[in-house]
């Protein structure tokens, strides 16, 4: 290797310096870059901190919302409970008028028994005495049997408007089906009294018991029932206002004055599952609103009068029984809701 | 003369600085504590090579050993500042490696009469690599909205600088060596004056740490 000249320490020199300008850059350009960052990232810190005052009002939102909710499932539950209040009376009447009747009646055969034992020996008739005395008993079976009539519905509506348990216990369906069919026929028929409807029942003593949450089921029933005695109610109310207005020989109009609604509950067992059908000869529901039904808040009914949450509410019940809840429905002809739960 | 008044540069920028150091030691955080250290121990090394090279002529000694314990002090300042296991990890492996290579140069290169030169390239460079790492981690974690009151920022901006310069140095005076020639004084002086300014510039450093103490860098593992 040649020796260095003083030319070469000075290239050496200024190749130093160089190098030294060419880190200043280096870090200039670092401090520019890091700047750049910097602004996206407070950028981003800024965006970051509306999505999170979002989030917050978001969160709050729902936090009321859920509040909403529950209380609108809260209204829902005492509404059916207000649509059961007018049959419930009118079952405890019933059995009620037959406790006053044959304890009138036992009154007046207690009388004619005391009359009897008054007479002489030898005037009494044996015969005639034990025949009272099994009238009375016959007809303290009777009171008997009528009291715990009245007594089962009173639980009934007790266990609808209790709170819920969430617990699943052996259920007799047809005997809920029945019970609910009753109260919400005769609730309607409280309201209007002119209101007649042919009541259809095809049990399938087969189901047995099954474990759901009665409460629950007991209310998916009542909404179901209810909606079906509205769409008769509708039907009735149209086809009394077509007749009223169309030729009465018109048969091919909806008003037509032979309709008599008619609302028929049916329970079947499919293998491992049941199956409950609601059905009723109501209006139908038209197409365009078919996938809506489910949908919270949906309702047809005018305002002030159904809170939309009925099906909606039936439908997350059938739901987290593992079941399904669908719905067979023609317009002009009536609608079928179809509840499949596992046995 | 301009050979003097580097020297006296050189020498005036480090008393003050490790004056400052000692100053602001326990208001600063974990790495310029480090660093100040470092500064302080700079000033005591100077002091013991200006001494031995009146006395005796030759002051190697001085950078065989102290070469080594700065490089200790560098892997400590950027083991606190880059805050991860696998860099902490190869910090202390480069700090073995130094001191095994320091030790076999000593006995088979650069006797303790001759600088160490082979050293102090290879720091130079441990040091570049470092400092450049330590302005990615800057760049990826760091947050601030004025990088330039970081006192992070200044102290690496400078060590790479100044080892940049310094790697360059050592390579031209190892070559000069090689041909037993003097080297020409201007580059070195140039040395002195870049190495007066790292001083300082860590000041400022310790400085801008102790004025505006912030968290640290986050750790990411």
């Amino acid at each position: 290797m040649n020796n260095l000249t003083s030319s070469d320490v000075i290239i050496f020199v200024w190749a130093g310096l160089l190098i030294i300008l060419l880190l200043i850059g280096f870090i200039i350009f670092f401090v520019i870059s890091y700047r750049h960052k910097q602004d996206d990232y407070n950028l981003l810190q800024e965006q970051k901190q509306k999505i999170d005052a979002q989030k917050v009002t978001l969160e709050n939102t729902l936090t009321d919302l859920k509040d909403a909710q529950a209380q609108l499932i809260q209204s829902e539950k005492m509404a059916s409970l207000g649509e059961l209040t007018a049959g419930i009376a009118h079952e405890i009447q019933n059995p009620l008028n037959f406790v006053n009747n044959f304890s009138d009646v036992n009154q007046e055969l207690a009388e004619e028994l005391k009359t009897e034992l008054r007479k002489p020996i030898a005037e009494r008739d044996v015969h005639f005495e034990e025949s009272i005395l099994n009238d009375i008993k016959a007809n303290e079976a009777k009171i008997n049997q009528h009291g715990k009539r009245a007594d089962a519905i009173v639980k009934s509506m007790l266990q609808h408007s209790r709170k819920n348990t969430g617990v699943k216990e052996l259920t007799d369906i047809n005997a809920l089906c029945d019970e609910y069919f009753r109260l919400s026929y005769h609730g309607l028929r409280a309201k209007d009294k002119s209101f007649n409807a042919a009541l259809e029942t095809s049990f399938d003593e087969s189901i047995g018991k099954i474990k759901v949450i009665p409460q629950e089921i007991g209310r998916v029933i009542l909404n179901l029932l209810t909606n079906a005695f509205y769409a008769c109610t509708e039907r009735l109310a149209q086809s009394r206002a077509e007749v009223s207005r169309i030729a009465i020989n018109d048969k091919n109009k909806i008003g037509d004055e032979n309709y008599m609604p008619t609302v028929k509950i049916a329970t079947k067992k499919l293998g491992n599952k049941i199956e409950i059908r609601v059905e009723d000869n109501g209006n139908g529901i038209p197409l365009a609103v078919q996938n809506k039904i489910f949908q919270p808040f949906f309702t047809t009914k005018p305002a002030g009068q159904g809170t939309g949450l009925g099906l909606s509410l039936s439908y997350d019940i059938i739901k987290a029984h593992g079941g399904e809840l669908n719905l067979q429905t023609k317009e002009g002809i009536g609608t079928t809701f179809i509840i499949i739960l596992p046995a | 003369m301009f050979s003097e008044f580097c020297h006296s540069f050189y020498y005036s920028s480090l008393i003050v600085a490790a004056y400052t150091c000692l100053l602001l030691f326990y208001k600063a955080d974990a790495p310029f504590r480090w660093l100040a250290l470092l500064v302080i121990v700079t000033l005591a090394s100077e002091s013991i090579a200006k001494y031995l090279a009146f006395k005796t002529g030759n002051n190697s000694i001085v950078y065989h050993i102290f070469t080594p314990i700065e490089y200790f002090f560098y892997a400590n300042i950027f083991s606190r500042f880059l805050k991860n296991k696998s860099w902490n990890v190869f910090l202390i492996a480069s700090v073995v490696v130094l001191v095994i290579l320091e030790f076999l140069n000593t006995k088979y290169l650069q006797p303790l009469n001759e600088d160490n030169t082979n050293i102090m390239i290879f720091e130079n460079i441990l040091l570049i690599f470092l400092s450049l790492m330590l302005f990615v981690n800057i760049r990826t974690l760091h947050e601030s909205d004025n990088i330039l009151q970081e006192g992070v920022f200044w102290f690496n901006s400078m060590a790479l600088i100044y080892y940049t310069f310094n790697f360059l140095i050592w390579g031209f005076h190892g070559l000069k060596v090689y041909q037993f020639l003097n080297p020409p004084m201007v580059i070195y002086n140039i040395n002195l004056l870049l190495g007066a300014l790292l001083y300082l510039v860590y000041i400022l450093a310790i400085i801008l740490n102790v004025l505006h103490k912030r968290k640290p860098l986050p750790v990411h593992e």
